[in-house]
């Protein structure tokens, strides 16, 4: 029994936490499913909005839940998104929950299903899903109405560098459908049988008016389109600050960043809380908003400025006492009293805060830059006074506060331009001369600098020049305006000493003293060349005199115009030497430096000359050069001509090139480039006075060129020309040396024998023998008939007389006609007066008969005769008489001389030998024979001479020479 | 809404500065008696050819300038600015004067109020282009005073007091490129009518 009653409690045992247990266990409800699940799209923000609801929860509680969503876009099985959505659920509540979704929803059909589960804690884990609701579908393409095509979402706005999702939907086929994003085609992907997407990703900000996105399709002419809207990111506010000027109201400033504006978005709007009054303000601009302070002494101040526009919202936190943030306004009053050249004082005042002090900062400005800063305390009224200041110049003073009681900014400054009052010139004015001599005296031109605004401490109005001589008691003064500053005077050979003040309308300043001394020195001084750098020179002297009380160095800033530019400078007692710098200096231009020492008693002595440039250049230009003394070995090259000085550079000397055919450069000269053969030889000649150059050993009838250019130590002159010279060759020189005199010895060797001979032909054997001279008359006389005589000349009757070098002045006249001849007939040198009568000269007094000479007439000598055929006596004149016509000559003629006729047709033959008069003797040539020509003596022989067969001129002919000949007609010939 | 209710009533006012303005007017009767608010020139028709030559030459540069806010309206003009507006009012070229001038005053009446609801989204979608604003302003004043030229004219010559007006869709709940594209469309439309109205007068 007692065990009975064990087991029997036991079992009990055992039994009550089973029960217990299953208790529990049925005390959890069964999962809730939710119900009445309703899905909607609200195009604006592309959203699914969901609502459902629970029913039936248990106990009539309100229970935490979860709910589960599922998305599922074109088909219930391509879920999009699975998300849990918790919350505190009442009995029959309506739950609502929305969706964003990247597509735009017009795109596809959406499905949609939920499902819950307890989260409570009251119901013990594990807790299990309800079952899904049913899939929602959604679709919008249903409500687009009738039209082909549509591009959404419509009015898309999205901030700047985010991703948007466009599609089109259409009713037709898609592959005639084209989009575009402002213009340039997009590509997309094809989402469903009538719909593509496009993605665009970290879009930029364009514009505020948006950027059109469009779609056409290409059959049916139709265009859909969106405006896509980016706008930039709302930035948070920068730099918010909050401060007072007079406790009573705040000024709240920051940076808003860029705007957000668009057309369809307004500028995002800026709202002030200030959370211990717990007030709000909403600002009107967008970078500044005013507070009032309130009249219950609040201290501390917490303001939150929020801003925000459709995409976004921002905001920041200022926590501050009030009274750390006093910025005083702008002090008042600022005047300036008491202006003199030195001194000045500042006046103010400042709006008061209370009792408060407060620190003022009081400035000097000069030129754009503070030269004076001071600090000082003040209540209401400032005053502080400003010293050590220029006179005549410009200055700005000007003043801000702070809060005294605590620093927190300054305030906005005031300020005052001023100028100081003029005060006499506190240097002498920098004087130099320029001294040229005149017979009798001196032409002085006076140069100063201008002082500086520092040292003339006003407007210069006028130089006063005052002249004293140094020899006799003379003073004389000059008033030159300023600007100028320089002045000529004409003084006579004393010494002067001249003073030069500046004054201006408080003074004079000290006075510049120069002496001029009646008798300069003349000391020859060399000039030493100097090299600059750049634009400056390096300049240095030895001192001649100890007691030198200074020394001014002078030099022409452009001394290749006439006006110079004179400049100088000024150095002290112990300065030896010094640089001279100057921006006119010029590459190429020669300076010339002299340095003058000044005595104690402010004589000027030329102490040292000085050349130099301040960059040597090459020269402009090469010499001129000239060859002379040419010869088969050398020739001289020449440019004298040549000017050294005038050259951008000190010239050093010359560079002879000399190029020619052969491999080695003549003696002398060395190749300067090997490769190439037309850069040739050099010679170069170190000395720049040296303007003359021998070549030599040069080959013999060989070409060379040369090219002489001038050398500075920057290089040589311009490229030029090379000049060509060929040597002649050797035995051309010989012959011009050797074989020309002999030559002219062979001619006058030959002319001497032509002489020579002419007279042993007249003495020895002549061409026409003279009878009287002849021993074979004597022998014949003597053998065979002593009747024979020597025809006489009287008895022959010329046809023609032939004058031969007939001296120029000389008087002739024609032969039977008395006309004197014109003196350029007078002046021929050979003439043949006509004795037989022609057209030309009908008028002819009396024949003349000259013989043909049988010497070239073979048959007439064949005949025996010896070669005189004399005129028959018995020839009456009127017979004589007929000549005159042609054909009466030509009977004549063809009865005396057929044989000769006979054998010398004139057709046939192009010369025919005429009988000319001997040369005249010596005697006749000063004086022709004015008688009749049948006075003379015609018996002589006339040499033959052969004259071409051509048209008659008429004689005297101007072609005629020493041998002039009379011409009859062609065919026809005479004596 | 209430914007634009109050927009569209305001414009119709203007146009039509009489009470009783707002609703469709049926054309008096002839024996009617007729009386307009302002006195009446005496040269109306010349003035209503000005005003309609003044409104034809100035039609094209305010078309152009409206296609002037970016791609596509400048590129595709044929296909986005077609003057295809379905409920326009018809113009009978052949009518006599008065029917003409019935025509003309509700094409006048429908063109005025597109052209209140085109500058109204100008402004709001372009507030920039001044020009374009300028002259959307310059057309609006030209056809309020045509239109009170041709009321005259219809009430002291016909003795016309109401007609029968239309007006074209409201854009004010459209999205922002289908507004462009109806003003476009709109412009387009009144280029040609207008041309084809300086032709009949």
């Amino acid at each position: 029994m007692a065990l009975f009653a064990a087991l029997q409690t036991t079992f009990l045992l055992v039994l009550l936490p089973l029960g217990t247990y299953q208790r529990k266990v049925l005390s959890e409800p069964r999962p809730l499913t939710p119900e009445s699940l309703e899905v909607s799209i609200n195009s604006t923000c592309q959203c699914l909005h969901l609502q459902w609801s629970i029913h039936s929860l248990p106990h009539h509680q309100e229970l935490q839940m979860i709910f589960q969503i599922q998305i599922s876009r074109i088909t219930t099985s391509s879920v999009v998104w699975v998300g849990n959505y918790s919350t505190t659920v009442k009995e029959n509540q309506i739950l609502q929950w929305s969706w964003e979704s990247e597509l735009p929803l017009e795109c596809a059909t959406h499905f949609v299903r939920i499902r819950s589960v307890m989260d409570d804690a009251r119901f013990p884990k594990p807790r299990s899903w309800s079952k899904w609701s049913s899939w929602e579908e959604v679709d919008a393409q249903d409500s687009l109405g009738h039209n082909a095509l549509f591009v959404f979402p419509k009015d898309k706005l999205v901030e700047e560098g985010s991703s948007v999702t466009f599609c089109y939907v259409s009713r037709s086929n898609l592959n005639n459908v084209s989009c575009y994003l402002d213009g340039e085609q997009i590509h997309g992907e094809q989402l469903t049988p009538n719909v593509s997407t496009f993605h665009l990703s970290h879009v930029r900000y364009k514009r505020t008016t948006g950027t059109n996105i469009y779609c056409e399709m290409k059959q049916g002419r139709k265009l859909a389109g969106t405006v896509l809207y980016v706008s930039k990111v709302l930035e948070e506010p920068k730099n918010f600050s909050c401060e007072t000027q007079d406790l009573k109201t705040l000024k709240c400033t920051w940076d808003p960043g860029s705007d957000t504006a668009l057309t369809i978005q307004p500028s995002s709007n800026y709202t002030l809380f200030e959370s211990f009054s717990q007030k709000k303000k909403v600002c009107e601009d967008r970078n500044w908003c005013s507070w009032q302070v309130t009249q219950d002494s609040q201290e501390m101040y917490n303001f939150t400025l929020m801003t925000e526009n459709y995409l976004r919202k921002r905001s920041v936190n200022l926590v501050f006492k009030l009274t750390h943030r006093v910025r005083p306004m702008t002090p008042l009053n600022f005047i300036l009293e008491n202006i003199n050249s030195r001194n000045a004082t500042v006046t103010w005042k400042v709006r008061p805060i209370g009792n408060s002090t407060f620190q003022c900062q009081v400035e000097l400005h000069h030129d754009g830059q503070v030269i004076q800063q001071n600090n000082v305390f003040i209540k209401v009224n400032g005053k502080y006074l400003l010293s050590e200041m220029e006179p005549d110049t410009h200055y700005l003073a000007r003043v801000r506060c702070a809060y005294g009681n605590h620093f927190w900014k300054w305030s906005e400054w005031i300020d005052q331009k001023f100028t100081t009052l003029e005060a006499a010139p506190s240097v002498a004015p920098d004087v130099w001369r320029n001294v040229r001599s005149l017979p009798g005296g001196y032409d002085v031109t006076l140069f100063w600098k201008p002082l500086s605004k520092s040292h003339a401490n006003g407007e210069i109005l006028f130089y006063n020049i005052a002249v004293e001589s140094l020899d006799k008691s003379s003073k004389f003064n000059l008033s030159i305006p300023a600007p100028h500053n320089d002045t000529k005077l004409t003084l006579n050979k004393y010494s002067y000493q001249i003073h030069v003040t500046a004054n201006n309308s408080m003074g004079t300043s000290p006075a510049s003293v120069i002496v001029i001394p009646g008798e300069p020195g003349h000391k020859e001084i060399e000039e030493e060349r100097v090299k600059g750098t750049e634009n400056r020179f390096s300049l240095s002297w030895e001192p001649q005199s100890r007691d030198a009380i200074g020394y001014v160095v002078e030099w022409c800033d452009h001394p290749q115009d006439p006006l110079c530019g004179l400049q100088w400078q000024k150095l002290g007692p112990n300065t030896t030497s010094t640089v001279i710098s100057s921006d006119a200096f010029e590459q190429g231009v020669r300076y010339n430096f002299r340095i003058y020492e000044i005595s104690p008693g402010w004589i000027a002595s030329l102490l040292e000359k000085k050349t130099g440039y301040s960059q040597e250049l090459p020269p402009s230009d090469n010499p001129q050069v000239t060859t002379s003394s040419l010869t088969s070995h050398s020739f001289t090259l020449n440019w004298k001509d040549y000017s050294t000085e005038s050259q951008p550079g000190f010239i050093r000397g010359y560079n002879v090139y000399l190029k020619s055919k052969m491999e080695q450069c003549t003696s002398g000269f060395e190749r300067i480039t090997p490769s190439d053969d037309s850069a040739g030889c050099r010679h170069k000649i170190d000395n720049p006075e040296q303007k003359t150059f021998h070549v030599e050993n040069l080959e013999p009838a060989s070409s060379y060129e040369f090219f002489v250019t001038a050398y500075t130590s920057a290089g040589d002159g311009p490229n030029g020309t090379f000049t060509k010279v060929t040597t002649p060759d050797e035995y051309t020189r010989m012959l011009t040396h050797i074989v020309v005199p002999v030559i002219l010895c062979i001619l006058l060797i030959t002319v001497l024998f032509y002489f020579q001979i002419q007279w042993m032909k007249e003495k020895c054997y002549p061409d026409i023998p003279d009878p009287y001279k002849s021993s074979v008359l004597s022998l014949i006389k003597s053998k065979e008939n002593t009747h024979l005589t020597i025809m006489n000349l009287k008895d022959c009757i010329p046809d023609a007389i032939e004058v031969v070098n007939k001296p120029e002045g000389s008087r002739t006249q024609p032969l039977g006609t008395g006309k004197p001849l014109t003196e350029t007939e007078l002046t021929k040198p050979a003439t043949y007066l006509y004795l037989l009568p022609t057209q030309e000269n009908p008028s002819g007094s009396g024949p003349c008969i000259c013989f043909e000479n049988f010497t070239y007439n073979q048959a007439a000598s064949d005949l025996g005769s010896s070669g005189h055929v004399p005129v028959p006596p018995s020839t009456p004149p009127s017979q004589l008489g007929l000549l005159y016509s042609p054909e009466n000559l030509l009977k004549a003629l063809e009865k005396y001389y057929t044989n000769s006729l006979g054998e010398i047709p004139a057709g046939e033959t192009h010369l025919n030998y005429v009988s000319q008069l001997a040369s005249p003797m010596p005697g006749d040539k000063d004086s022709l024979p004015t008688d009749p020509p049948v006075q003379a003596q015609c018996s002589e022989y006339k040499m033959q001479m052969a004259v071409p067969l051509g048209p008659a001129s008429s004689p005297p002919s101007e072609d005629t020479s020493l041998s002039s000949t009379a011409i009859l007609d062609q065919g026809e010939h005479y004596c | 809404m209430k914007v634009l209710a109050a927009g569209i009533l305001s414009l119709l006012l203007v146009l039509h500065w009489k009470h009783g303005a707002g609703s469709p007017l049926p054309i008096t009767p002839d024996n009617a008696t007729c009386t307009t608010r302002h006195p009446c020139p005496s040269n109306l028709m010349t003035q209503i050819r000005n005003q309609l030559l003044q409104l034809n030459s100035s039609a094209s540069a305010l078309f152009i300038a409206y296609t002037a806010q970016g791609e596509p309206f400048p590129s595709n003009v044929d296909k986005l600015c077609g003057p295809n507006v379905t409920d326009f009012p018809t113009f009978h070229a052949d009518g006599t004067e008065k029917d003409k001038l019935v025509d003309l005053y509700r094409i006048i009446a429908y063109l005025g109020a597109s052209l209140g609801n085109i500058t109204r989204d100008q402004k709001a979608l372009n507030p920039k282009d001044q020009n374009l604003h300028s002259k959307l302003s310059s057309t609006a004043d030209t056809m309020r005073g045509l239109l009170s030229n041709v009321l005259c004219r219809l009430c002291n010559k016909y003795h016309v007091s109401h007609v029968d007006v239309s007006y074209g869709p409201d854009t004010s709940g459209k999205d922002v490129f289908q507004k462009k594209k109806l003003g476009c469309q709109l412009l387009g439309k009144y280029k040609q009518v207008i041309a084809e109205l300086v032709q009949a007068f």
